[in-house]
């Protein structure tokens, strides 16, 4: 629940709204809403102010607003028969505590303390506890509690800026120790195998890219080119090829197209006889389209062999099935070139 | 004549690297690692192609060519970085540029970038390419001058084809026309996205990934 999101409810309102809106925003019952509003109504007319404060707050969310809803909530307080006194120290207390969350920069951990807002917010403490009027006993501690809280609160926390600075290099530490160090650690173990160690050195440099500058997660395969980049890493494993990922725009994975991608980059490192493989992923207006490029002996579709031939039908199939299409570009001597287009899903 | 190149690069190793990959084809006549290093240096030895990383410990690439261009207008640079940050390439393009490649091009295609950047030609890596066609993409631009801030369908062609891995002769052939023409067609990108006022340019970087 939440009244951050209450907005004022076209749907059965009476008025403006503010109570479909408020029963909505805590999923209560609408009736019961109202009938605190109209009990807070009878209380010196508290309610109506309320009401309207409520509905301005909703309309505009003005800092004047928020003037005006603190001081609707003082009437009411003062309506239910609070003694004034009682009133003060409660709107003080509330005014100390907004001044340390807007200026302090909230309540969370470790956040600088605002020193004006905790001293305005401890007077109406202490104002609060003299008052010792009725009504106000069980609001008094409560208040007092709050204030203490905000001025110990950092220092029971203990977290001044080591302790951001900590959790700023957790925060770093852990995609790092998940992706890098290990990567380096399977390096130092295959330092005999030069291929390897340039495809996982290649892998990690590409997701480390991808972190850095595309603001991909590390390892990320919910993108396109996060995707594709992921494919390219295990076709590079597998056959000590290098594969060189271009991209104009990128796009949420599709996996059908991912996965021909993959497929034609394999089909290119099995039989192309190259060392590179180029593959360019561009997002237009109204669909995506990938291309896988070798410059390496090509074939001759006609008299392709029959194993091939089902991974050829795989590629184009699978873009067919998703509601796009294949294109194989080959010739003897001449490389090969796969294009793969599949329209952009309506969101 | 064998090219005179000056390399800017923090990084020694790479640095290191570069040098001995790029020996037997060109004259490595300077080496610097800082801006502060590079400016000075890159006037005293006026070489053909200055080699430098986007990213330096007190400046970017860029700091060095508006520093030198005014002064040495027959200094070519070709950005050389690991950067993939779309803001720092089009950037260091922008200031002047000749081309961008990746650090990890192959020997050959260095010396054969640095060969075409001293030739006055532009090196675009696939890469870049696919970089420009992202920030030139049909339909959003807004006012500014027309001939600078849109690419032709022909440009538009060339671009792709060097995203796909296409080099300047294939794509020659394929489009059937000559080298050259590929060529001019790739200067006239150049020069667009460093005159071009086209506000995507500055702006598309931050919203580049998810359209």
């Amino acid at each position: 629940m939440s009244l951050r999101s209450f907005a004022p409810s076209a749907d059965g309102r009476v008025l403006a709204g503010v109570c479909a809106g408020i029963a909505e925003a805590l999923a209560v019952d609408v009736t019961l809403v109202r009938l605190i509003f109209a009990l807070l109504a009878l209380a010196g007319g508290a309610g109506i102010v309320l009401y309207i404060a409520l509905w301005l707050y909703a309309k505009s969310g003005a800092w004047w607003t928020w003037v005006l809803l603190f001081a609707a909530g003082c009437a009411v307080l003062s309506g239910l028969g609070l003694p004034k006194r009682a009133v003060v120290g409660i709107a003080l207390v509330g005014i100390g505590l907004l001044i340390a969350w807007r200026r302090g920069g909230g309540f969370r951990p470790g956040a600088p303390l605002s020193w004006g807002g905790t001293l305005v917010a401890a007077a109406g403490a202490l104002l609060l506890l003299q008052s010792g009027g009725a009504g106000s006993g069980a609001l008094a501690p409560v208040a007092v509690a709050a204030a203490l809280l905000m001025i110990a609160g950092p220092w029971l926390w203990q977290l001044g800026p080591d302790r951001i600075r900590l959790e700023e290099r957790a925060e770093v530490a852990a995609p790092v120790h998940d992706s890098v160090l290990q990567t380096l650690a399977l390096i130092q173990r295959h330092a005999d195998e030069p291929r390897r160690v340039a495809a996982l050195a290649r892998r990690q440099e590409r997701e480390l890219r991808g972190w850095l500058y595309g603001e991909r997660p590390l390892g990320d395969r919910s993108s396109l080119v996060g995707a594709l980049s992921a494919a390219a890493a295990d076709v590079e494993e597998l056959y000590g090829i290098r594969v060189e990922i271009s991209n104009a725009g990128d796009y949420p994975a599709d996996e059908p197209l991912v996965l021909a991608a993959r497929e034609a980059m394999t089909n290119a490192a099995k039989f192309a006889g190259v060392e590179e493989i180029d593959v360019y992923a561009e997002v237009t207006a109204d669909e995506v389209v990938v291309f896988v490029r070798d410059r390496g002996r090509g074939f001759d579709r006609a008299a392709v062999a029959a194993d091939r031939r089902g991974l050829v039908e795989s590629i184009e199939g699978r873009l067919e099935r998703a509601g796009g299409s294949a294109t194989i570009t080959s010739g003897p001597g001449r490389g090969t070139e796969v294009e793969l287009r599949l329209p952009r899903r309506r969101t | 004549m064998r090219r005179r190149v000056v390399l800017v690069d923090d990084h020694e190793l790479f640095l290191a690297g570069v040098r001995a990959e790029l020996a037997d084809s060109v004259d490595v006549v300077g080496e610097a690692a800082s801006v502060a290093e590079a400016v000075p240096l890159i006037k005293e030895l006026d070489p053909d192609v200055v080699l430098l990383d986007v990213h330096l410990e007190d400046g970017g690439g860029d700091a060095i060519i508006n520093a030198i261009a005014p002064e040495r207008p027959g200094v070519r640079f070709l950005a050389l970085s690991v950067s993939d940050a779309a803001e720092d390439v089009i950037g260091v393009i922008r200031a002047g540029a000749r081309g961008y490649v990746t650090k990890t091009i192959s020997a050959a295609d260095l010396a054969d970038a640095v060969e075409r950047v001293a030739s006055g030609d532009a090196v675009f890596s696939p890469r870049l390419a696919g970089f420009v066609l992202d920030a030139f993409r049909a339909g959003e631009r807004v006012g500014g001058d027309a001939e600078l801030d849109e690419l032709t369908k022909r440009e538009r062609e060339v671009l792709q084809l060097i995203a796909r891995g296409y080099m300047y002769k294939e794509i020659a052939a394929r489009l059937h026309i000559s080298v050259k023409t590929v060529e001019s067609h790739v200067s006239s990108v150049l020069r667009k996205l460093q005159l071009s006022s086209r506000h995507e340019l500055t702006r598309w970087a931050t919203q580049h990934r998810l359209v």
